[in-house]
């Protein structure tokens, strides 16, 4: 099996363009039982030309349903990837997320027009979109199960290769992030835990003029007129992590 | 700026004491790993000894910034202590081989920062193998983690399938390091740039 991952990854890592990297993941895709793939940023493909990965060899008419409905922000199987940071099977959905009757539409559609059941393996590079890498089939009838870690393994390589070739280096957008105070920082925090501006006077000490004051600069920093929104950008971009924010056990490194 | 370091330095205890703490801060107070906890503060292990090389970057106040922990594969390792299932084949054991663990942001660093701090740990590692001859590393990392490392651009080639352990997914890899991994790294975007020279106020 590592024989097999090592030629396939070696694969992944020679190709010189998105022509050959689709028709290297073609190949690999067949080559682990699964007949179609999807490298993509879980973004709004048609709102986002140019430095955006997506690179499929879907069914025609499935793909031009999918960038037309703005899918890659909705699509069960992408909110599913944000959840986890393991491949998982469509089947397993439900136990990752909350499905909606919108949800099972999407599945359904998705069914009809061929692509019936996958593996999904999110990638997720801090500071950029997130992303994944899929592996789906017509339906779950031969569905290549023993395939999983290797699809998982292969798919991470992938992505990284898409990210090599489409992206230029440093470009996403995270070179001119907006840096906030310590104090800025502190506010936001506590308006991310869900603090009225008050609370967050008592809890730091200062007025409560002061704590509405950080707040509007440092909406002002991203450009945002909405706290709810201060609160997502500092997320995306880390200045925030969700793991100071919610208290739950949380593992993203193992070393 | 860099510091590499044995354990028992006795210049530089203040150095090592800060990455201890930090280390404490991020893995047991951040990540909630099971680890050992010495006096409440301070995150060793029964790898931190004589044998293990740190890489630490510190302000010039001497203030943590970042750090990893380099061992020998010639000895106990995190790999062939407590994760030898990882590796399909035989665990990598060599004179030019080393183990990357603990690779550590101090909490305190600002998005911005964090940036910067962990692209001068990557290429001081890269560096650092240069120097000392040191052709490949490993490493043993959750599934996140591993996007991260392949996102620096250094050739990378996984030891086994990733498997789950303990609740979580893992996978380990080799790093090889060659004359033109700096070039592999900056083609990637990670680029040495001046460091922050103190870590940013602690959060709330």
């Amino acid at each position: 099996m590592m024989d097999l991952a090592h030629g396939l990854i070696e694969l992944i890592e020679q190709v010189g363009s998105r022509e050959d990297l689709g028709e290297a993941m073609t190949a690999i895709t067949r080559r682990l039982g699964f007949e179609f793939f999807a490298l993509t940023h879980h973004v709004d493909v048609q709102a986002n030309e140019g430095d955006v990965i997506h690179l499929h060899n879907y069914p025609e008419r499935w793909a031009e349903y999918y960038d037309s409905m703005a899918l890659g922000l909705a699509d069960p199987v992408h909110r599913a990837a944000h959840v986890t940071s393991v491949g998982f099977r469509w089947s397993q959905l439900k136990k990752l997320i909350a499905l909606e009757k919108r949800d099972m539409k999407i599945l359904d559609k998705g069914r009809q027009q061929g692509i019936g059941d996958g593996f999904t393996v999110p990638a997720n590079v801090p500071g950029e979109a997130r992303g994944s890498c899929t592996f789906a089939n017509r339906d779950s009838s031969q569905f290549p199960e023993a395939m999983m870690p290797l699809a998982q393994l292969v798919g991470a390589f992938a992505f990284e290769a898409a990210r090599r070739l489409l992206i230029p280096p440093g470009d996403p957008a995270c070179q001119d992030l907006p840096r906030l105070t310590p104090r800025q920082r502190d506010c936001a925090l506590w308006v991310a835990r869900g603090k009225t501006d008050w609370e967050v006077s008592r809890i730091l000490g200062i007025e409560e003029d002061t704590v509405t004051r950080h707040i509007k600069m440092a909406c002002e920093r991203y450009g945002v007129n909405k706290r709810t929104l201060l609160a997502v950008r500092t997320l995306f971009d880390g200045t925030l992590s969700f793991s100071e924010i919610v208290a739950r056990r949380y593992t993203p490194f193992r070393e | 700026m860099l510091h590499v370091l044995k354990s028992g330095d006795p210049l530089e205890v203040s150095v090592l004491r800060a990455m201890f703490k930090a280390r404490k801060e991020v893995f047991v107070d951040l990540l909630r790993w099971d680890v050992p906890v010495l006096g409440d503060t301070f995150e060793v292990d029964q790898f931190d000894n004589e044998h293990a090389t740190y890489l630490v970057l510190a302000g010039r106040d001497g203030r943590h910034l970042g750090s990893a922990r380099l061992l020998p594969t010639m000895r106990a390792n995190i790999l062939s202590s407590l994760y030898p299932m990882l590796c399909e084949g035989e665990v990598p054991r060599s004179v030019d081989t080393y183990e990357i663990t603990r690779f550590c942001l101090d909490r305190d660093l600002r998005a911005s920062e964090r940036r910067l701090v962990r692209d001068a740990l990557v290429t001081s590692l890269v560096e650092h193998a240069l120097e000392n001859r040191i052709g490949a590393y490993c490493a043993v990392a959750h599934m996140s983690w591993f996007q991260q490392i392949l996102a620096f651009g250094w050739k990378c080639r996984p030891l086994g399938l990733p498997q789950m352990v303990g609740g979580t997914m893992l996978a380990a890899a080799r790093i090889i390091i060659e004359p033109d991994t700096p070039h592999r790294l900056s083609a990637a975007g990670i680029v040495p740039a001046p460091l922050p020279e103190t870590a940013g106020r602690k959060a709330a």
